[in-house]
């Protein structure tokens, strides 16, 4: 596994819950909105169990119905507890990445001056 | 969308797929179908959310491999890790649908293969071992059923396995289970008391037995 999919594992449940919440979606367009973010490499599958995880957890809830190119499609939307759920995950994210871009960017100047 | 729907649809949209992309999915579909303890309707509403994505991606110049990885059976094993269980009950009313199903079978038999031997003492019914052999017969089926799917699902992913020889396998296990089936009745005929069950009451009841399994697989489908 490549170093950026293992730093992914631990947040993508955020990032589908984030896709979700502007916009119901269902797997194929998640997966294409996930992409054009820049997150390339999450394979398409990966999505999958993420969905059943989350639909398990009652974070979000999938609906059939009619899509814009007519099929019916899953449609995932946000529960309440998805809604709280992608709070705690974007505050607890940025307590982390405010300090590890700091160490990781200019990493060497911080120890020194310490 | 019941499941039963689902599977029908799933037929449909599957013959649409490149021949590649079909053996793919396929055989995902075989290993996840051949967990007998998963939620059908969960199941199948994630195979039919994978169908669509690969048919879809197909439609845009990607192969399933692209689409799900190089390690179907990781793959699969996690989808399958996070799927939820059959309900209880519903698993209850299937097995006893089954079990109703294969009690009409055994009488209706009987009561063809009565007239033909057409001797007094075969319509004697020795209660103990009677119910041992059905008994038997049960758990050979269970174990049957458990085994045919097991084999189906570790062929799934194999490229080297051979069909010829799951066949192979699975036809030495259904003539071994006869067999012990067979020498078991042979040996165990008169157990404990007896009474007559004439082969037209053995009819009728089959005929009730198997009208109401039918009964409840119309409800279960419904």
């Amino acid at each position: 596994m490549s170093i950026r999919s293992q730093l992914l594992k631990g947040i993508l449940d955020g990032c589908v819950l984030a896709v979700i919440k502007k916009e119901a979606v269902y797997g194929y367009e998640l997966s294409k909105k996930l992409q054009k973010v820049g997150l390339e490499d999450v394979s398409e599958g990966t999505i999958y169990p993420v969905l059943l995880r989350l639909q398990k957890n009652k974070l979000i809830i999938g609906e059939m119905r009619p899509s814009e190119s007519g099929p019916n499609r899953k449609y995932y939307s946000l529960t309440s507890a998805g809604k709280e759920a992608l709070e705690i995950i974007s505050v607890e994210w940025n307590q982390l990445a405010v300090p590890i871009n700091a160490l990781l960017s200019k990493g060497d100047e911080t120890v020194e001056s310490e | 969308m019941k499941a039963s729907e689902l599977i029908k649809q799933n037929n449909q949209k599957r013959a649409l797929l490149t021949e590649e992309n079909e053996k793919y999915y396929t055989n995902l579909l075989l290993y996840i179908r051949t967990k007998l303890t998963l939620s059908e309707q969960q199941s199948e509403e994630v195979l039919m959310e994978m169908l669509d994505h690969l048919s879809e991606g197909q439609q845009d110049g990607k192969t399933a491999r692209e689409i799900f990885g190089n390690d179907p059976t990781g793959y699969a094993d996690e989808i399958i890790s996070h799927l939820p269980r059959e309900n209880k009950r519903e698993s209850f009313l299937f097995v006893s649908e089954i079990v109703i199903n294969l009690f009409g079978w055994f009488l209706i038999m009987r009561s063809i293969i009565i007239p033909i031997i057409g001797s007094k003492a075969s319509e004697e019914v020795s209660i103990i071992s009677s119910l041992l052999l059905i008994l038997l017969i049960m758990v050979m089926t269970a174990l049957g059923v458990r085994g045919i799917f097991g084999l189906i699902s570790q062929s799934s992913f194999d490229e080297k396995a051979s069909d010829k020889k799951a066949m192979i396998k699975a036809g030495l296990y259904g003539a071994g289970g006869f067999s012990v089936i067979a020498i078991f009745s042979f040996l165990a005929k008169e157990i404990g008391p007896t009474f007559t069950l004439p082969w037209q009451i053995s009819f009728g009841l089959g005929a009730i037995l198997l009208l109401i399994s039918w009964l409840m697989k119309k409800f279960r489908l419904r």
